[in-house]
């Protein structure tokens, strides 16, 4: 058993030497100590870089901690090394990235039906730039090969787990009912057809369809 | 501009949504006769853009003419009753709705994908040098060997990509031999009219920095083989030839 000092100390010099993201289960089995025990050595680690203003920060990703540049830096970084200017992900990209991250794990089909068009191609770039994988295959017909993001993905847009995607606020659903239009339009119909529909059943119509959306 | 305006739809349901907006009609309630005009209206205009329409386009214009009808004929059985049954727009409703929240997300991931790459990280550390046993590396199991491969695979398909992006077609210059030929042809036609020739009536028409390169090269030449003589009074002036007095 280390004392904390020692594995607060440990923990740094092995972020510093693994580069990216070291796992909380790989410090772990270094450190010869609980998971738990590291969280919590890596999340007073991170206070203390943010407390004391450092240009090196701790980013935790999905149970893994890395070091990382402090985001208002990133002009001096740009002076210094012009670094390869991130490409922006185009609006297709971006809505199926959407549809994986929010539906996953979710099949090509799911996310074609969800956005009325073929999204392989788009799929196979996100799969290149490390942002999304396989992650198994579905129980459906076909048993199709069904997508997750990954860890890059979380990394690229701030993530911590998955848990922090911000929640979508539903479409208004305004009622049907409230549309005069509707009713103008069908009881038009109703009327021109020579069917002997009486005003009854028409209106009952219409009641149902509002109660059936209450 | 249209061009523009069409080449942003992501698909049918981008152009569907996008012309529910401008008309104001709520996902809900859409009006079915008067979008389906719009739709096919914006296909067709697509169409003399010569822009090709994806058979997408067509399935949803398909499916709304197919609710149009539906709207239109009140349902009945066999037995003249009227069927009672959901708005058919519903599913169409609630499809459009999936698609705008995906689309809000897209937004939301977007802004988030440019704040945080502010945020500059090392890739992982090669430790290949701090390994006691070199052979370790090989330690690679079948998925990292693909991955590798496919690593360097897509690279080289990057850099594919790039020179085939960036290395513009270049129309076929003129040689240097080409070019003397040419100017002394038209010298010798200018030369009949006047003892002196300006060095800028032999350029081509609408020179670019090439055009005027590769003539002063020629000129050069050509003063050298003492075909011509030449006179600069001043730095960048007009250069005046004349018929080399060996003759």
């Amino acid at each position: 058993m280390y004392s904390k000092k020692t594995m607060k100390s440990a923990l740094e010099s092995m972020m510093f030497m693994w580069g990216e993201a070291l796992s909380v289960k790989d410090a772990a089995d270094v450190l010869e100590t609980s998971k738990a025990e590291v969280r919590e050595l890596f999340a007073e680690l991170k206070t203390e870089y943010d407390m004391q203003g450092r240009g090196i920060r701790i980013r935790e990703v999905d149970d893994a901690f890395g070091f990382v540049t402090h985001i208002e830096n990133d002009m001096f970084i740009k002076k210094l090394c012009t670094p390869v200017r991130v490409k922006r992900l185009s609006q297709a990209a971006l809505e199926v990235l959407a549809i994986v991250a929010y539906r996953q794990p979710v099949s090509r089909g799911e996310i074609d039906s969800i956005r009325g068009i073929k999204s392989e191609r788009v799929l196979d770039g996100l799969m290149d730039k490390g942002l999304i994988e396989a992650v198994g295959r579905s129980e459906g017909v076909g048993r199709p090969i069904i997508y997750g993001t990954t860890r890059e993905f979380l990394a690229k847009f701030g993530f911590t787990t998955l848990d922090e995607l911000p929640e979508i606020e539903e479409f208004e659903n305004t009622s049907r009912s409230g549309s005069p239009e509707l009713h103008e339009q069908l009881a038009l119909d109703f009327d021109g057809e020579e069917l002997s529909v009486d005003k009854n059943t028409a209106d009952n119509t219409m009641n149902e369809e509002t109660d059936n959306e209450n | 501009m249209y061009k523009v305006r069409i080449d942003r739809f992501e698909g049918p349901f981008d152009l569907l949504v996008y012309l529910l907006e401008n008309a104001k009609m709520n996902i809900y309630d859409i009006k079915v006769s008067e979008i389906t005009e719009q739709y096919i209206d914006y296909l067709k205009e697509m169409e003399n853009l010569d822009i090709e329409v994806g058979s997408e386009f067509i399935v949803l214009a398909a499916v709304l003419i197919k609710l149009k009808s539906h709207m239109l004929l009140p349902r009945v059985n066999e037995a003249g009753e009227t069927i009672i049954e959901e708005d058919p727009r519903t599913e169409l409703a609630n499809r459009l709705a999936e698609y705008v929240r995906i689309k809000r997300a897209a937004e939301i991931l977007s802004e988030r994908y440019e704040y945080y790459s502010a945020v500059h990280t090392k890739p992982a550390e090669d430790m290949s040098e701090y390994l006691d046993s070199p052979d370790e590396i090989l330690k690679v199991d079948e998925a990292q060997m693909v991955a590798a491969f496919r690593q360097f695979l897509n690279r080289k398909q990057r850099v594919d990509a790039v020179t085939e992006r960036y290395s513009r077609p270049r129309r076929k210059r003129e040689t240097i031999e080409e070019r003397i030929r040419r100017m002394q042809r038209s010298l010798e036609i200018k030369f009949k009219d006047s003892s002196e020739v300006m060095f800028s009536e032999l350029l081509p028409e609408k020179p670019d920095r090439m055009d005027v390169t590769i003539s002063f090269m020629s000129l050069l030449a050509m003063i050298k083989n003492q075909e011509i003589d030449a006179e600069q009074e001043a730095s960048f002036g007009e250069i005046i030839l004349r018929r080399t007095n060996v003759q």
